[in-house]
């Protein structure tokens, strides 16, 4: 390819990444924060989101940009999580998380709540955690989530169901697990 | 497997889905992302002219330097290479005299190994016909012996047996010579033992 050509390629996905900055940033933002729940990290985790869409080579073949970034945030944010799991943050570092109007002890146990909800989801599988994330915390449609994963809707709605089938099992486990705990100590 | 409720799960899943990030942090994050997007694009369209600019030139300048130095090295290197007359005929006479210098060294090499390997091979067969001759004749001379001496063997045998059978014979008539004697004596006895008669009688 020519340099001119390529210039020509750059500036264009520039001004692609700039629209779809101005159509669905804010969502990815709100996204990227109900998935962290720290406002610091997902405006980090949006910049490293931009940085990679401008950098794939692959992005010729996108028809959706806006699922592709959607999807792209998701995992972005569970691999985030899931280093956070190897490599804890001291409690110094942590900053005030994403906060509603409540007392501060109920703001605790709603946050390990989420936490541990979120931890659930990350354990499920790809297209699993996808499609529940978009269902459930983005509250989208159906034929939308069909639509931006590329399956039916009757899929996507079985993918959901299991999903969240799967995610009562695993919420329920470690319940039951931090009760034993707790009686133990008791 | 213990579950957790399902409205609990889905409670869970609400909240998260209520969580707002604040209005400032949100326009702070997307100018941010904004500044950063266009000053990659600035850096990016700089960096990349220059670039350009640097590589058109200085591949210029190589380009010609290159193209000098392969042209003076085309023409040294045929002033150098270039072929000289040659003498068919001389060279034909040394090829023929060389050849037949060498033809020679090499038959003679050969006849004289030749030579060596014929006498070396008719030594070896010589030496083998003489070996298994010797054999042959020491097989023989054995098998002869043992044949004597199974003769003379035998002939003892026979000669053992007859002894035997003379020697059974002579027993035989010391026997019955013994008998008739007895019986001799034993009638001389029973004679002498009767009454004489009497003249009168």
């Amino acid at each position: 390819m020519s340099a001119k050509a390529e210039r020509v390629s750059l500036e264009n996905r520039q001004k692609e990444l700039l629209e779809l900055l101005d159509r669905s940033g804010a969502s990815l933002y709100a996204l990227l924060t109900r998935l962290t729940l720290r406002q610091d990290v997902a405006e980090e985790l949006m910049q490293e989101l931009f940085i990679k869409l401008s950098k794939t080579s692959s992005l010729k073949k996108v028809k959706n940009w806006n699922a592709y970034a959607h999807k792209a945030a998701i995992n972005l944010a569970f691999d985030w999580r899931r280093k956070q799991h190897r490599n804890p943050v001291p409690l110094e570092q942590i900053r005030e998380p994403a906060s509603g109007e409540n007392s501060a002890l109920r703001e605790l146990m709603h946050m390990e709540e989420l936490q541990e909800t979120l931890n659930a989801i990350e354990r499920l599988r790809r297209p699993a955690h996808q499609a529940l994330v978009m269902r459930y915390i983005q509250e989208e449609s159906y034929d939308h989530i069909a639509e931006q994963l590329g399956k039916t809707t009757h899929h996507v709605r079985a993918i959901c169901s299991r999903a969240l089938s799967q995610l009562r099992d695993i919420l329920g486990a470690s319940q039951s697990q931090s009760h034993g705990k707790e009686l133990k100590h008791a | 497997m213990p579950k957790i409720d399902e409205s609990e799960l889905i409670r869970r899943l609400k909240l998260l889905s209520q969580i707002e990030p604040t209005s400032e942090a949100t326009n702070r994050a997307m100018e941010r992302l904004r500044d950063s997007l266009t000053q990659q694009e600035n850096l990016r369209e700089s960096t990349t002219t220059r670039i350009v600019r640097a590589v058109i030139h200085r591949s210029v300048i190589k380009f010609a330097a290159a193209a000098v130095l392969l042209i003076c090295a085309g023409y040294v290197t045929g002033r150098l290479s270039a072929p000289e007359q040659v003498d068919v005929e001389q060279l034909r006479a040394e090829l023929v005299q060389q050849m037949s210098q060498q033809w020679e060294s090499i038959l003679e090499t050969r006849h004289a190994q030749l030579r060596q390997e014929v006498y070396q091979q008719v030594r070896r067969d010589l030496m083998e016909f003489a070996a298994r001759t010797l054999t042959a004749s020491r097989d023989l001379t054995d098998q002869r012996l043992v044949e004597l001496i199974q003769l003379i063997e035998a002939a003892r045998m026979q000669d053992r047996q007859r002894i035997a059978a003379a020697l059974e014979q002579i027993e035989l008539n010391r026997l019955q010579d013994k008998t008739q004697f007895r019986n001799g004596l034993q009638t001389l006895v029973a004679r002498a033992n009767e009454p004489q008669p009497t003249k009168q009688n």
